[in-house]
């Protein structure tokens, strides 16, 4: 076996992540790129076709403002909980069991509604708090097992998503159902459905919601000491509990708006898109919201671009299967390798060529001339 | 309701529903005592079905199906330990975003492939073991089944003895205990985990090509739905041990097979809450709550020399 090539530490200087970062981006898009030939359509024509559909038009871009709703909340989450140090990765659940909240308050709890009607102005911060909870408490549970009892939050939390789905499916096929036929719930009334901003593309008030989320976790992780202390506590937990950080209590905190945020993807989608609530709502939007905040750095300014670049390649990709018949399958591929080919990048970064005017290709020949 | 037939039938579900994932469990194993978790287990899986149900059309022959699926996740598993132990990546970040590579590649090449027409293939049957079948009780739910069944058996046997009996197998867990010591032992931490993760691949492409010769019989993109997360949680559940993860494995079949039926009987229990139990209880293994970590030490921790 040949000896590792020599290494230095990574270069993290912004220009050396940026250029690695567009060439892995450019790299998958060429390579994604090649998957249009079989169905006889060049890709230059086809990634054309799919930008101006995703962003060529008012309605299009509302569409993908649509997509990247839940992804920006999602990828918010895993900004929080990851920085605090904490491989969290149940935001599926925390998704459903958010949309789950909404719809009960907005059908007026079941089977038979409250007995009073919350008032209008009421209900919207009413709605936004509860699914808010349900989803802080579920991702909470999972906090608490890792923080007090240091269980392995990444397969808690994993696990955690089956028994959130199963909870969905019961009250959609029991509590909740409508009579009939479908195991989903009666159709929300129409007072409580988040109002239209782009009424042509259904591009509802979610995205709103999304970008407040993003300055508000922008400004606790940049501008407040309790945004330092959860960074600190991710960085090096000993060293952040030895200069007087409460740890355990800024880990908390972040799983618990981490959670809190997801669940606010899920009301997005039963108050904004669905109208109901049902099973298999997530639909991967968990996980790919987890690659959104990889592809942003866990940078929540970043998170915005990144999860509107994702919607609108999702956008694309749909129109492209209907009007071509290329399937969107490409467009997961695109998306998970372009993070992948990030992460192979960083290695990239840290090897350096062995260049004529580098100090490492004279100790390289020197060698080989031995 | 509970007499002997219901019973006979109940566990034979049971065991034909665990065979797939307990499959994939055994080298899940591997990987996980190595120190590598392979969330990308899921996406293993559904690239082992879909080899091997096009090699079953293409070849006209379903046992050569079931191989080309863990020749299907062999390739995976290469691919996989390219990124966890070359480039040492988080383990988690890889099997998230490689689940979402394989669902698109797998609905791709897919589309490519078989397009509108897609024939199934012929399943393959049980095999009704000579003498052991006609035993009572165990015959029904242990000696008729088709066999894949009889294999990964077969394997959970091997992996429990190569596991803890051979000098490989010691070596393996070392690595995914202290890799640091066992580097200075003179074991390639590296090689052992890259071992792990091939083992991890080959066991999930045969899981899906168990799944598509023995049990479905054809390919869709939603032909694997957790599978690969339940082989996680019986490795879990089952400690790390093949032998226990056999135990693990027939509690979720049982589970399964169990909401089954009693939806035909009445739907006053829910189904969910027997479907959420093993969840739960695997939650529960990890939590710290039961005490010491049994999870191996180095579990996720990329290694660098030093």
């Amino acid at each position: 076996m040949a000896a590792p090539p020599d290494r230095r530490a990574a270069s993290e200087t912004p220009a050396a992540i940026a250029a690695t970062m567009l060439l892995a981006a450019l790299a998958a898009f060429a390579v994604a790129g090649l998957l249009f030939i079989p169905y006889g359509t060049d890709p230059l024509s086809a990634y054309a076709f799919l930008f101006a559909e995703a962003f060529g038009s008012l309605r299009g871009f509302g569409f993908t403002l649509v997509q990247a709703t839940p992804l920006i909340l999602i990828a918010q989450g895993t900004v929080l909980a990851w920085r605090a140090g904490l491989g969290y990765v149940g935001f599926e659940g925390c998704f459903v069991l958010g949309a789950a909240a909404a719809a009960w308050l907005a059908l007026g709890g079941t089977p038979d509604g409250f007995p009073y009607a919350l008032p209008p102005a009421l209900f919207f911060p009413a709605v936004l708090a509860l699914s808010f909870a349900a989803g802080a408490v579920w991702a909470g549970m999972i906090g608490v097992l890792r923080v007090r009892f240091r269980g392995n939050e990444v397969l808690t939390s994993l696990m955690a998503n089956y028994v959130a789905a199963f909870i969905v499916q019961y009250l959609v096929s029991g509590p909740m159902r409508q009579p009939g036929s479908l195991p989903q719930t009666p159709r929300l009334p129409r007072d409580t459905w988040l109002p239209y901003l782009i009424p042509e593309a259904r591009t509802h008030a979610g995205i709103l919601i999304a970008l407040v989320a993003s300055g508000l976790v922008a400004v606790l992780l940049r501008a407040t000491p309790t945004g330092y202390e959860i960074i600190a506590s991710g960085i090096n937990a000993r060293a952040a509990r030895y200069g007087g950080i409460p740890v355990a209590r800024r880990q908390m905190l972040a799983i618990l708006l981490a959670g809190g945020l997801a669940a606010l993807a899920g009301l997005g989608a039963v108050l904004g898109v669905q109208h109901r609530l049902m099973d298999g709502l997530a639909g991967g939007a968990g996980f790919v919201g987890i690659v959104v905040a990889l592809l942003a750095r866990l940078d929540p300014l970043a998170v915005v671009p990144a999860a509107i670049l994702y919607g609108g390649l999702e956008v694309g990709g749909a129109a492209m299967q209907r009007d071509t018949g290329v399937p969107s399958a490409v467009v997961f591929i695109l998306e998970s390798l372009v993070v992948l080919f990030i992460l192979g990048s960083g290695l990239l970064r840290g090897w350096r060529l062995p260049l004529p005017w580098s100090g490492r290709w004279r100790a390289t020949s020197r060698k080989a001339a031995e | 309701m509970l007499n002997q037939a219901f019973f006979v039938t109940w566990l034979a579900a049971s065991v034909g529903l665990a065979g797939p994932v307990l499959l994939a469990a055994q080298g899940e194993i591997f990987a996980e005592r190595a120190g590598v978790l392979n969330i990308g287990l899921e996406g293993t899986i559904l690239l082992g079905a879909l080899g091997s149900y096009l090699a079953a059309v293409a070849t006209g022959s379903t046992p050569l199906g079931f191989v080309a699926g863990g020749v299907t996740g062999l390739a995976v598993g290469a691919v996989l330990a390219l990124f966890y132990v070359g480039a040492q990546a988080s383990q988690v970040v890889v099997g998230i975003v490689f689940n979402i590579l394989a669902a698109g590649v797998a609905s791709y090449v897919y589309d490519l492939a078989a397009g509108t027409s897609a024939p199934t293939i012929g399943l393959l049957r049980p095999v009704h073991l000579p003498v052991l079948s006609a035993l009572p009780v165990l015959g029904p739910v242990l000696f008729r089944h088709p066999l894949p069944l009889y294999l990964t058996l077969l394997i959970v046997v091997l992996a429990q003895v190569v596991l803890f009996r051979t000098r490989f197998g010691l070596a393996l867990i070392a690595v995914g205990e202290h890799p640091r010591a066992a580097h200075a032992a003179g074991i390639s931490v590296a090689r052992m985990r890259v071992i792990g993760v091939l083992l991890s691949g080959l066991g999930g492409g045969l899981a899906g090509a168990y799944l598509v010769t023995a049990q479905i019989g054809l390919y869709r993109d939603n032909i694997v739905s957790g599978e690969g997360f339940i082989a996680l949680a019986i490795v879990i559940f089952g400690r790390w041990s093949p032998l226990r993860s056999l135990l693990a494995a027939l509690v979720f079949g049982g589970a399964d097979a169990l909401q089954l039926s009693l939806q035909l009987f009445n739907d006053r229990v829910p189904a969910q809450v027997l479907l959420c139990l093993p969840y739960i209880l695997t939650i529960l293994a990890v939590s710290g709550l039961l005490g010491g970590r049994a999870q191996p030490a180095a579990l996720m921790l990329p290694y660098r020399k030093e």
